[in-house]
């Protein structure tokens, strides 16, 4: 069996505002590996944004273990690694649809132009790689977002309610193009989502409930 | 709404709040700090003129009129402080008998004034040699008689038989223009030359001397000397000039006929309100960019949020909000950054007032605060509400929110207005420049004071041109130039050159603000410290003429100290000391400076340059000089008035040291000289000292110029010491000439308003260098967040962030640098009567230059460390929110 590429044990995140304190992860523990289709479901504010932000190494737990066995340490995650599909498209204004795919592709110091034309290919949108993000709808920007996060082929893909903000129609587009894109690449998915739905596409459901994530049973961390 | 409205932007938007209003500060404290500076120039230059004259009227009593009740007129008409009668009467010439020698003068005056006189009106009359008490010889008039206290001088009455009075003492008379006015001669009259032989005696003695004369009445006269009250007098010349007059008028209309006015302070207030509307026009042409560019500062910082505002304003829309409550919100906001930015705006003030005004100069910013209150508000508004209105009654919600605007070239840039502003500049500097005008007109006897103020349309055209121009430039280079950008960012973007070059391209509209906001300060600074410079420079030049050397002996007509050069060469630090000799010639019947110099030691104690001859050669004029024994060179005034050819004869009147009589010497005229070390500015003559001293019968030097090694002030400690047995010998250095030059009115307030704009110019390039690179930055945190979420590492953040700051620093300062120096050339062009004299070239500050260069960039690498700081880590919040 290969190495985890996230594992998790006893992680919190806990959020200081004022006198007060946000438990948005209370203790979790859990594992994703290659191939892994992992649905993320739970109210708003349940925590899911927080766990997938803490898997992605963009923030850090407050209590716990948290590690990347296959990936390597946190402040060395590259894109290529782990790609994140954000909540909001998250394009850079000023770039246009073919260089905000591009961009991953040139901070990982790789041949960035035929990866990222295949890329917005493979969401359907090669036709409009000279177009702003100012000028697309809010699922085309989704979409590209999500050739962004794929143009490097990273072994895991986090996904946070990408689909929150589009109609069924292109929501069902835009998560065709992430089970494609694991399909061939064995690379591991897990998709935030309040959506069954999409839910049901994965083959394992984790349900967060204001901060607790219930989960199969971890493996030990090392 | 509005309280949670401006409660979000305290908690959430600070920054860019405070920034806004420190932008608003910088605006009011230099708009109120020059209003403050020209209030108490104003001031000072009433002050300054009213102490510079002894005596305010000279009263000229008619012959007939009764000099009680022109005395009781004039308390009347203006109650005086002081008041005295002086006697004036005519000589037919005045002699005295020295040794062997008997010596005549031509006509002359004999003054009678009270034992009080001095005392009453001091700086009418200083002492040379001897003592007040008795009769009182003009220092010419000794030199010429040769004599000095205790020696008798016969004076020829007219119309009576000679009399003879023994001297007391030696006086210079440093107000002789005024004292020996023709008052009452009608406007436009040439001025009179004061008399060459003045003698002055008590007033009874000269009652009993004149009454013989008083038949002549023409020759016998009354004046009252009047010190006014001046405590009533306001504070502008002009004013001041006008109150001043009005007084004398009806001081005429009291007397009808009986008595004139010479009204010497009028005269001088008159030369003030020329000052003062000099320091006005100085602050019109260097001041007025100040303002506008603060003003856009302000505009630029508050812009940099322009598009998160304007982004909020286009949800606030959705959501139903009116125009009405969008302009209130705005106004709300404009009004909190208002008043905080006004009141750090004043505060500001209060310490730049302290540190350039005089002691109570801090009063003068309490006189513009409504204004500039006013316009401090109205900026804000500016900044704040009509932005929101033109977006919520002109825009889509759509194109609101959009985050790139849409390419289009701006109307101006369609129509060439850049190019059109700088050819009507040149056009109109080239009109100016070759009509011959005076920027400011002061007509001899008209009350009003006119300002030529077409010579502002160059330099505002030039300013706004060139303003676009660089707006133009810019968009060039992120367009059809971007290969040149690319060039220059590749050695920060490394693999990102395509991406950023990109990405700054589509910004160019934000980006031409940016460079034309920094080259718009960095012109500012230049043009102001290069003019500043220039006038610096100037003023060493006219203290070099005026002093002659870095430390000038001068001696007395009857007492040379060219016998002492042999001392002073030996002074520790003197370099070389040369004597000159120092006559005066008549030319036809103007009496004129000639100087008598060694053509091949002058330069070694002395700076001579090329400018100071018509040939524009130094050397090959004093060669001349050399070989033509009786050769002489002439001043260009002299060669005008007199129509003198080169190789003419010029037969000159010089006093011959054996006879003390003038005779007639022939020159030869051989050149045109325009300046000379300690000559006067208009007419004077240089000759071989040699044949000077051969027909004139003495070799004596009157002047002795030296070059020093050391502290010139050290050199002259010691010169002084070496003179003080020669009655009124004086010994100046070039630093003292210098800081005399610097007092005067003009020199005082371009020095007060410069320092005020230099100080300014640093913070305002500080400013857009720094904070407005580092708000504009910031506003883009969410682009950022998506960059280092990425995975982009410092390095490519760095790549990012100092690839935009180098285009906008570098790009601003050299096309300030440049366009400041091109307009500096206009100012100084257009300003030329501020000059003395006219400067050939500009003088550059590199220090002052270095200095803004050095401080932009380092408020702009702060501002990108800052930026680069709180990117660390990548901002959740930002992305959640999107």
């Amino acid at each position: 069996m290969t190495e985890p590429l996230v594992l998790a044990n006893g992680v919190t995140r806990r959020f200081r505002h004022g006198d007060g304190v946000t438990n948005a992860v209370l203790p979790a523990s859990f594992t994703v590996r290659d191939g892994d289709r992992i649905a993320l479901i739970g109210a708003s504010g349940s925590g899911k944004s927080t766990l997938v932000h803490l898997m992605a190494g963009l923030d850090q737990p407050s209590e716990g273990a948290l590690c990347w066995p296959a990936l390597g340490p946190r402040t060395s995650l590259r894109p290529e690694q782990v790609g994140v599909v954000f909540q909001t498209p998250s394009l850079i204004p000023t770039l246009s649809v073919l260089e905000n795919v591009e961009l991953p592709l040139l901070l990982a110091g790789r041949e960035a132009y035929d990866a990222a034309l295949a890329a917005l290919g493979v969401v359907g949108l090669a036709t409009l790689a000279d177009k702003l993000p100012d000028d697309l709808s809010g699922g085309q920007a989704q979409r590209v977002a999500i050739a962004r996060a794929l143009a490097v082929c990273p072994r895991l893909i986090l996904a946070d309610e990408p689909t929150g903000q589009l109609d069924q129609a292109t929501a069902a587009l835009v998560v065709d193009g992430l089970l494609a894109f694991v399909s061939s690449s064995n690379a591991a998915l897990v998709v935030a989502t309040h959506d069954r739905t999409i839910a049901n596409r994965m083959n394992t459901t984790w349900i967060m409930e204001h901060g607790n994530l219930h989960v199969a049973p971890a493996e030990a961390v090392a | 709404m509005i309280r949670l409205w401006l409660k979000q932007i305290l908690a959430e938007r600070y920054g860019r709040a405070l920034g806004t209003a420190i932008g608003l500060a910088l605006t009011v404290a230099l708009f109120c700090t020059l209003g403050a500076f020209v209030t108490s120039a104003s001031g000072a230059m009433t002050a300054h003129a009213v102490a510079s004259v002894p005596v305010d009227w000279q009263v000229l009593v008619a012959p007939g009129a009764d000099p009680m009740a022109i005395a009781q007129a004039i308390g009347s008409a203006a109650p005086p402080k002081e008041l005295q009668a002086i006697g004036y009467a005519e000589s037919a010439g005045f002699s005295a008998v020295t040794g062997e020698t008997s010596q005549k003068t031509g006509p002359g005056k004999v003054l009678g004034i009270a034992s009080d006189y001095y005392d009453r009106f001091p700086g009418q009359i200083q002492l040379l040699l001897g003592s007040l008490d008795g009769v009182l010889i003009a220092q010419q008039t000794a030199a010429n008689l040769h004599v000095g206290p205790g020696d008798l001088v016969t004076i020829e009455r007219i119309g009576a038989s000679a009399t003879q009075v023994t001297v007391a003492g030696v006086v210079a008379l440093p107000n002789a223009d005024a004292m020996f006015q023709a008052v009452g001669a009608p406007k436009g009259t040439a001025p009179q030359a004061p008399p060459d032989n003045v003698l002055i005696v008590p007033m009874p003695q000269w009652r009993t001397l004149f009454a013989p004369q008083a038949a002549r009445s023409d020759t016998v006269r009354t004046e009252f000397h009047v010190r006014l009250d001046h405590t009533s007098l306001p504070p502008d010349p002009s004013a001041a000039f006008v109150q001043v007059q009005q007084m004398a008028n009806n001081l005429e209309a009291r007397v009808a006929g009986s008595a004139a006015v010479g009204n010497n302070l009028a005269a001088a207030l008159d030369t003030a309100r020329q000052d003062a509307l000099y320091a006005q026009v100085l602050f019109l042409f260097l001041g007025t960019p100040g303002l506008v560019l603060a003003i856009l500062f302000t505009l630029a910082v508050a812009a940099a949020g322009a598009d998160r505002r304007r982004r909020e304003q286009a949800l606030l829309r959705l959501r139903g909000a009116s125009l009405l409550q969008l302009i209130r919100l705005a106004g709300a906001e404009a009004m909190l950054v208002g008043l905080v930015g006004i009141m750090l705006g004043l505060a500001l003030t209060q310490l730049t007032t302290l540190a350039w005004l005089p002691a109570g100069g801090a009063g003068y910013s309490l006189v513009w605060l409504p204004l500039v209150a006013l316009t401090g508000l109205t900026v804000a508004t500016a900044a704040f509400v009509l932005p929101a209105w033109r977006e919520a009654s002109q825009s889509t919600v759509s194109a609101a929110r959009a985050q790139v605007a849409k390419k289009t070239c701006p109307l101006w840039q369609r129509l060439y207005l850049d190019l059109v502003c700088l050819t009507a500049a040149a056009l109109a500097f080239w009109y100016t420049a070759n009509s011959g005008y005076n920027i400011i007109l002061a007509t001899e006897g008209v009350t009003q004071v006119s300002v030529h103020y077409e010579a502002f349309i160059a330099p505002a055209l030039l300013w706004l041109g060139s303003s676009l121009l660089w707006m133009r430039l810019t968009r060039l280079a992120l367009g059809p130039g971007r290969a040149a950008v690319r060039i220059a960012i590749a050695p920060l973007a490394a693999g990102l050159t395509r991406i950023i070059s990109a990405s700054l391209a589509r910004q160019h509209p934000r980006m031409a603000h940016g460079v034309a906001l920094v080259a718009l300060a960095f012109a500012f600074a230049t043009s102001t410290a290069v003019f500043n410079t220039t006038y610096n420079a100037q003023s060493r030049v006219d203290a070099a003429l005026t002093n002659g050397a870095d430390v000038t002996v001068t001696g007395t007509a009857t007492h040379q100290i060219g016998q002492l050069l042999a001392d002073l060469r030996r002074i520790s630090g003197v370099a070389d000391a040369e004597p000159m000799m120092h006559r005066f010639a008549y030319v036809g019947s103007d009496l004129q400076d000639i100087f008598g110099i060694d053509p091949t030691q002058i330069g070694k104690a002395t700076s001579l340059v090329d400018a100071y001859f018509d040939n524009h050669d130094v050397g090959r004029t004093l060669e001349l000089l050399r070989q033509t024994r009786d050769g002489i060179l002439v001043s260009e005034e002299t060669v005008s008035d007199f129509q003198l050819q080169l190789g003419d004869t010029i037969n000159l009147r010089l006093q011959d040291a054996r006879d003390h009589q003038y005779h007639v010497v022939p020159f030869r005229f051989i050149g045109i000289v325009r300046e000379f070390p300690t000559a006067p500015k208009d007419s004077f003559l240089v000759a071989n000292a040699s044949y000077l001293a051969e027909v004139t019968g003495g070799s004596a030097a009157d002047i002795v110029l030296m070059r020093t090694v050391a502290d010139p002030s050290a050199v002259a400690a010691a010169a002084r010491t070496i003179v003080t047995a020669v009655p009124g010998a004086k010994v100046t250095t070039l630093g003292e000439t210098q800081a005399l030059i610097s007092s005067n009115l003009t020199a005082v307030s371009l020095y007060g308003l410069t320092n005020i704009e230099l100080a300014f110019a640093i913070l305002m390039i500080g400013g857009t260098a720094g904070l407005v690179l580092a708000l504009g930055l910031s506003e883009r945190r969410q682009s950022f967040a998506v960059l280092t979420a990425l995975g982009a590492k410092r390095r490519h953040r760095r790549a990012f962030l100092w690839s935009e700051g180098l285009l906008i620093v570098a790009g601003g300062t050299i096309l300030g640098l440049v366009a400041g120096l091109g307009l500096t050339k206009v100012l100084v062009s257009i300003l030329a009567g501020v000059f003395d004299p006219p400067p050939e070239t500009l003088s550059i500050p590199w220090m002052y230059l270095g200095a803004t260069v050095a401080g932009a960039l380092v408020c702009s690498a702060a501002a990108i460390m800052i930026v680069e700081a709180h990117l660390e880590e990548p901002d959740l919040e930002m992305l959640r929110s999107g």
